[in-house]
């Protein structure tokens, strides 16, 4: 089961209908490095314009640039990161960072990790895994050019990260996922719903593996570029039933998350998670947990 | 364990105070790391704190962090235009024309940082000629800049 056709038949179901996106590139300034209004002068001093995102604190989008933002030395320099605005979302849901040990299960190629050091101004400490070397190279390629001082890096798979035998306060699971169609319009020939299902395996094996390694006053913040419920919402209601976790309220952009999914009725709290559909931003999903107090 | 690294800081006449116990070693690669982190660390890490530099064929490749953080001492180094900086990035060399303003060592042959209008690290050089001589055309060989970012992931 795939193709255009199916998929959009799908996000009917969930209360969406298909409108081309109208996707932006955007930015986000590290202020661990640097000042907002420095890097917006001195990139508009180079004809690149700028607009802010209303629902990031520090991100931009590109209004005008007559060359690509991911070769000035402003952006050599660690001043910024390309970043799409909705990955940008996840990082902020966290209550409060600094001096915490923070989980990134999934860094790679590191734009959140970069941020959740930015928002930590460096403070505390950020263990960030990722199962593939390439893409480790790439996570630490990021976080030199942006002078992330708090990250240790494993080459890990998620699925073993009791195996450092850490606690963590925070923890980002911003797990593999199918993607979207704003990523091009070849997703919906290259994607099968059993690709879904096999991604959304793994998602629980990392989410099961996260609540192992959550301090109990912990805080979890899941998130997919995935539209599909089954790495979205079904994992929601799954991990509230099954893992001991509570789902929490977040102020974010986006919808309430679906408590319906094709005719099956999902618990209440489901609806605290966020669905972003394609439109300013590209597909996006989040929720953020607790773990459940003991009765 | 860190001689490489404040050797090659000898070279800017600059020297690093560090507490060697928060210097680890992974493979030929060098990081600083804080204490909190070193309680935290496993032996199995890929990559930890700042990245300081690696040793390859025994000589001292330095990080562009390392190189900034020299830079915030009293050393060698240039600061040069806007054009100039850009053109460092995409590896080319320093012409004495482009050369804003020096500090340290000005002869022939010195290790030289090379900084923009902002006092940035762009990476570092070596001076192939005097910078108190008139002419010239280039002064500032290229050794290694930030443009490696970028190069690295067309490598990739």
């Amino acid at each position: 089961m795939s193709g255009r056709e199916f998929f959009l038949n799908r996000y009917r179901e969930l209360g969406w209908k298909h409108e081309q996106p109208k996707l932006r590139q955007a930015i986000r300034i590290n202020t661990a490095n640097t000042g907002r209004e420095e890097v917006i002068r001195r990139l508009e001093s180079r004809g690149i314009k700028l607009e802010k995102i209303s629902f990031v604190e520090d991100g931009y989008w590109i209004r005008e640039a007559k060359f690509s933002v991911g070769v000035t030395s402003e952006y050599l320099l660690g001043l910024y990161s390309i970043q799409e605005a909705a990955a940008q979302i996840p990082a902020t849901l966290f209550n409060e960072l600094k001096g915490k040990i923070v989980l990134d299960a999934c860094a790679a190629p590191g734009g959140k990790t970069v941020q959740l050091a930015d928002l930590m101004q460096n403070t505390g400490a950020i263990i960030a895994l990722d199962v593939d070397k390439r893409r480790t190279i790439a996570l630490t390629n990021h976080l030199e050019r942006c002078r992330v001082k708090n990250a240790i890096v494993y080459q890990l798979d998620a699925r073993q990260a009791s195996r450092l035998g850490l606690k963590f306060d925070c923890i980002l699971l911003d797990v593999p996922c199918s993607g979207n169609f704003t990523a091009g319009d070849d997703w919906f020939t290259r994607r099968t719903i059993e690709d879904v299902e096999r991604n959304a395996k793994v998602q629980k094996e990392i989410l099961t593996e996260a609540v192992k390694v959550l301090r109990d006053d912990g805080e979890l913040i899941y998130a997919t570029c995935s539209l599909e419920p089954e790495e979205d919402e079904l994992h929601i209601d799954w991990a509230v039933k099954n893992l001991g976790l509570e789902t929490e309220k977040i102020d974010c952009y986006g919808r309430e998350a679906a408590t319906s999914v094709f005719g099956k009725r999902l618990d209440d709290s489901v609806a605290n998670g966020r669905r972003m559909w394609p439109g300013q931003t590209q597909g996006f999903f989040v929720c953020k947990f607790r773990k459940r107090e003991a009765e | 364990m860190i001689k490489p690294i404040t050797d090659f800081a000898k070279q800017f006449n600059a020297s690093l105070n560090w507490d060697e116990r928060l210097i680890v070693w992974k493979e030929n690669r060098y990081f600083l790391i804080t204490g909190n982190m070193k309680r935290l660390l496993n032996e199995d890490f890929f990559y930890a704190g700042t990245y300081l530099g690696k040793v390859k064929s025994e000589q001292f490749f330095p990080s562009f962090s390392l190189l900034q953080m020299i830079s915030e001492q009293q050393t060698n180094k240039v600061y040069v235009d806007r054009k100039s900086a850009w053109l460092f990035i995409c590896g080319r060399d320093i012409f004495k024309r482009g050369i804003v303003r020096a500090e340290g060592a000005k002869s022939e042959g010195s290790c030289i940082l090379v900084l923009n209008e902002f006092g940035e690290c762009l990476g570092f050089g070596r001076l192939v000629c005097g910078l108190d001589r008139e002419e010239g055309a280039v002064a500032v060989k290229n050794i290694s800049d930030i443009g490696d970012f970028l190069r690295r992931e067309e490598h990739r």
